[in-house]
């Protein structure tokens, strides 16, 4: 651990403040600026908040799987092992979120809240292996052990993550094709680029503060207990 | 039935509402955590 910990840089904060800042304007452009969409209506405004979760969740879980390469192979370097769990830790977050979005726009579109989809089964199973992750780094103590298992756990989970891409190609899926600038109306691209750099400026600046976080306790968890302990030990002995 | 949706503001602003909530839950959660470890 590096002296690094103790500062508080302003980065993280100053990333929050924007992508604030950009959620807030991005969304009140996609909620009473853009035109409501041909078939889908006013309901498709859900999609300028879906579609920028849905890529983000996806890039926390890659930056989580570049952090778990580079803790196996940088010789454990804890620096990583930090990230590793903050990424796995926002991108939980943003799954989550992805799949509560998702099902309200399912229940008007669809007509049912959830559907055994591959598109929705794949994502379920992308944030159930992450919670799993996060659990298995509470059942572990040891340090080191802990930050190798689930480095390896993330790189395995990870293969799921082409997959929940790909689905709506690979398979006859309900769910529509990817959404990006490139496959909707111009009208619709303001709101949802802005949206898409706020979820990121949000995500980046929680990764920072959360591996911040988890570097903190390690510092704690690897610190020499102190002498009023030693000295109780000592007595007992 | 024209293919059409209409209405459905209720189910927008849930999808608004729940995103906000749990991004400052979220947020709150980890500043709390922060200054609890840094207090320590």
């Amino acid at each position: 651990m590096t002296s690094n910990n103790h500062r508080f840089p302003r980065a993280p904060y100053a990333l929050l403040t924007l992508g604030t800042i950009l959620l807030l304007t991005g969304s009140y452009l996609g909620l009473f600026v853009a035109p409501p969409e041909h078939f889908m209506g006013d309901v498709q405004r859900i999609m300028y908040v879906h579609v920028p979760t849905a890529w983000n969740a996806l890039l926390a879980m890659t930056f989580a799987l570049f952090c778990a390469i580079a803790f196996l192979f940088r010789g454990g370097d804890f620096k990583w092992d930090a990230r590793m769990e903050a990424a796995i830790e926002v991108g939980v977050l943003l799954a989550f979120l992805l799949c509560c979005q998702g099902a309200i726009w399912a229940k008007p579109t669809w007509g049912v809240w959830w559907d055994w989809d591959p598109r929705l089964t794949t994502t379920a199973v992308l944030l159930f292996a992450f919670i799993g992750i996060l659990a298995l780094r509470r059942f572990v103590d040891d340090p080191v052990r802990r930050g190798t298992w689930s480095a390896v756990a993330t790189i395995i989970a990870y293969a799921d993550v082409p997959i929940v891409y790909y689905s709506v190609t690979w398979w006859n899926s309900l769910h529509q094709l990817q959404s990006s600038p490139a496959t909707v109306s111009k009208s619709f691209h303001l709101p949802l680029r802005m949206n898409a750099f706020a979820i990121l400026f949000l995500m980046t600046g929680f990764i920072m503060l959360r591996a911040r976080l988890a570097s903190l306790r390690l510092e704690h968890e690897l610190a020499p207990p102190p002498s009023h302990e030693l000295d109780a030990v000592g007595e007992l002995a | 039935m024209s293919g059409t949706i209409t209405g459905g503001w209720g189910f927008v602003w849930a999808a608004y509402g729940l995103t906000a909530f749990f991004l400052t839950a979220y947020a709150v959660s980890l500043f709390v955590r922060l200054r609890n470890e840094r207090s320590r």
